[in-house]
């Protein structure tokens, strides 16, 4: 399908425990410089997936590619070409954010002479280059969340993994995250995503797929997720002039499906694709009003997730 | 676009061991029960054993006759190079001065040396070291009296069997002189504390460090490990070395100390080699099936130390084994301590090396390739992958 070789693919991924079927056939393919999004909610088979795509799960079906090569059959070329960030905090309390950083170094095997200077560009890359020397115990959430991050950047991994990085980070860590994550992904690295903050994954990822029962019942871009839905976009007008003729003039234009009055001089439309339809809305009411403000509000992807994943409790 | 993998090397072994050994470094109270208390436990466990002071154990004498076997016994006693013999003359002192500890023994020497009355305190490890010496003079004038007698039988004169028995003493002068330090049993004061902290500290020490790696594997250390391109074997390798390391470190350090610090001499330095580092893997073993088998790192100071310390009582590492009934002593050789202060004791003895305590090294040597087997087995299995 694609021309250049996806950095992280798998086919017809499979998972099951006796009788629980936690994944089934899972496929999914990120090119580089792509960034991909994986939902779902809890128990949906997210975490069984990743740890099968990082090769800590052997699958019981279905293969995974890393950048082409086989991660069942050579397991350890495949690794090497994975940066993957853990759900949890999983680096050294005892140690500092700098010994912290020169474990993984030296587990993924960078060389011993480039080692420091690469350690350095990591902590310059997530901002905590002057805290680098503090134990890793006394670093707020977000500083370690950022280290956790860190660790998994040092060996230069062409995929990137991330098991909800943003848990438990106050806003300006969590910007600061995302802001990183996004120049990775502009520099050619390949993402994949999982978090339960749609706002994220909505700002971060092209791609969207979103997994339930250990199924993908939805792939796509962000638009093509939400338009599944048939979600019609709102669009508030605000109205200066005649109000009840041009509202009787809006509620005729072509792809309004509901019109509304909300105030003496404001409508809500429902319309489809209601941003492109903006222009012929606006020539619509000339005459009798003119449109003093415009706002489009798209249906978004928690929308679209609660309509596919349904709105019962998982836990 | 991303660069081209560089031929890295991973060194899983390496980053292990650097970053564990970092980990026991920042832990204060884990150094102090490392460098400090093996020491401090040497040291007072050793004085009262009788190893403190003069290095002598005071035993107060009274002989009630003056007659030539007395006088050899006496001679005996003095020329002991544990003892610090002093005359006595009435009975109850000596008691007395059993009891408020001033002397570690008394000797009441009848008549004729036909009676021998050894006063002591039953538990109390200086009397038991005096005990020992007392055995070993009081053998050697027995044996002197028993040549005589057999030569007089053979039909010699009293000073012809004296001649006979002064050349033979004289002709086995050596073999006498090792006797001597070998018929006393364990050998008191530092002698005996010295191996027994080792083999106390070494395994309380690696039990405790087990509570490191349960913390690992709850922080998803180890599995965060096994997605680097490394694999499963090299990862157990690493934590395997890391705990032996730290044994080892402590073994050496008690090894070094005492010998500079309390003159303890350990004997052959290959035999202690090797039992040191046999009993080393055991521990370690240990601290991996512990730190397997624990689900929180809360639990392993609280498991690991006791454990240590039970195992060290009935292998002799708290008090000396002559003093506990020999059931214990037959328990005590299904662990460990037992079998490592056998041979440590064997090495300490003049003229023993590494083949005197093939035996134990053996047992040793199954134990640790037992638990280590079994612990790495367990390792693997809770460590998902």
């Amino acid at each position: 399908m694609a021309a250049m070789t996806a950095a992280l693919a798998c086919r017809g991924l499979g998972k099951r425990y006796g009788d629980l079927v936690a994944v089934d056939d899972v496929g999914l393919s990120i090119t580089p410089g792509q960034a991909y999004g994986l939902l779902g909610p809890n128990g949906a088979g997210k975490t069984t997936t990743i740890s099968m795509l990082v090769g800590l799960l052997r699958p019981d079906a279905g293969e995974v590619l890393v950048g082409g090569v086989d991660l069942a059959r050579e397991p350890l070329r495949a690794k090497a070409r994975i940066g993957y960030v853990p759900q949890e905090i999983a680096l050294y309390p005892e140690l500092t954010g700098r010994e912290n950083l020169r474990f993984f170094g030296r587990l993924f095997g960078l060389p011993r002479r480039g080692l420091a200077a690469r350690v350095d560009e990591v902590l310059d890359l997530i901002g905590l280059a002057d805290r680098a020397d503090g134990k890793l115990g006394a670093y707020s959430g977000g500083m370690k969340r950022r280290v956790n991050i860190g660790a998994a950047l040092l060996h230069r991994p062409q995929v990137l993994i991330l098991d909800e990085p943003t848990v438990g980070v106050d806003p300006q860590s969590r910007k600061a995250i995302l802001d990183g994550l996004e120049r990775l992904v502009a520099d050619g690295m390949a993402l994949l995503y999982t978090s339960h903050y749609m706002e994220e994954v909505e700002r971060v990822c092209d791609r969207v797929a979103i997994i339930d029962h250990g199924r993908i019942v939805a792939d796509g871009t962000r638009r093509e997720l939400v338009s599944l839905v048939g979600g019609a976009d709102t669009v508030e007008l605000v109205l200066d002039g005649d109000v009840a003729a041009a509202f009787g003039k809006l509620r005729a234009v072509e792809g309004v499906s509901e019109a509304a009055r909300t105030g003496e001089s404001s409508v809500r439309l429902l319309a489809d694709g209601g941003r492109y339809l903006l222009p012929s809305l606006i020539t619509a009411v000339e005459g009798h009003a003119t449109v003093t403000a415009a706002q489009v509000v798209e249906p978004d992807l928690e929308a679209t997730f609660l309509h596919l994943t349904g709105t019962t409790l998982r836990d | 676009m991303t660069p081209p993998q560089a031929p890295h090397r991973p060194r899983p072994v390496a980053a292990l061991v650097a970053a564990n050994l970092r980990r026991h470094a920042r832990d204060r109270t884990g150094l102090f029960f490392m460098v400090i208390m093996p020491f401090v436990s040497i040291l007072f466990v050793g004085m009262a054993f009788g190893g403190g002071g003069s290095g002598k154990l005071p035993v107060g004498v009274v002989a009630e006759g003056s007659d030539p076997v007395t006088a050899a016994l006496l001679a005996e006693l003095r020329a002991h190079a544990d003892l610090d013999v002093r005359a006595m003359t009435d009975t109850d002192d000596v008691r007395s001065a059993v009891r408020s500890g001033e002397l570690a023994a008394g000797l009441i020497i009848g008549p004729g040396a036909g009676r021998l009355d050894l006063v002591m305190t039953q538990a109390n490890g200086s009397g038991l070291a005096a005990r020992g010496a007392v055995d070993g003079a009081v053998a050697k004038v027995a044996a002197v009296l028993e040549a005589t007698r057999a030569v007089r039988a053979a039909g010699a004169t009293a000073e012809e069997a004296a001649a006979h028995v002064r050349r033979a003493q004289a002709e086995s002068g050596r073999v006498g002189v090792t006797g001597t330090a070998t018929g006393s049993g364990d050998p008191g004061g530092f002698a005996y504390t010295a191996p027994a902290n080792l083999l106390l500290f070494t395994f309380i020490n690696s039990m405790a460090v087990a509570a490191a790696l349960v913390e690992s594997r709850r922080l998803g250390m180890l599995q965060r490990a096994l997605t680097a391109p490394v694999t499963r074997r090299s990862v157990l390798l690493g934590e395997a070395v890391s705990r032996l390391i730290v044994a080892l470190a402590q073994a050496a350090l008690i090894v070094v100390v005492s010998a500079l610090l309390f003159g303890v001499s350990w004997g052959d330095p290959v035999g202690v080699a090797a039992v040191v580092g046999v009993f080393a893997l055991v521990a370690t073993g240990a601290a991996i099936l512990t730190g397997t088998l624990l689900s929180s790192p809360d639990q392993a100071p609280a498991i690991g130390p006791p454990l240590g310390v039970v195992l060290g009582m009935l292998g002799g590492c708290l008090w000396p084994r002559e003093s506990s009934p020999d059931v214990l002593n037959a328990i005590g050789h299904l662990f460990p301590h037992a079998w490592g202060m056998d041979a440590l004791l064997r090495l300490a003895e003049p003229g023993t090396g590494l083949g005197a305590v093939l035996p134990q090294l053996g047992v040793l040597a199954g134990m640790a390739a037992l638990l280590l087997s079994a612990s790495l087995v367990l390792f693997s299995r809770r460590t998902p992958a």
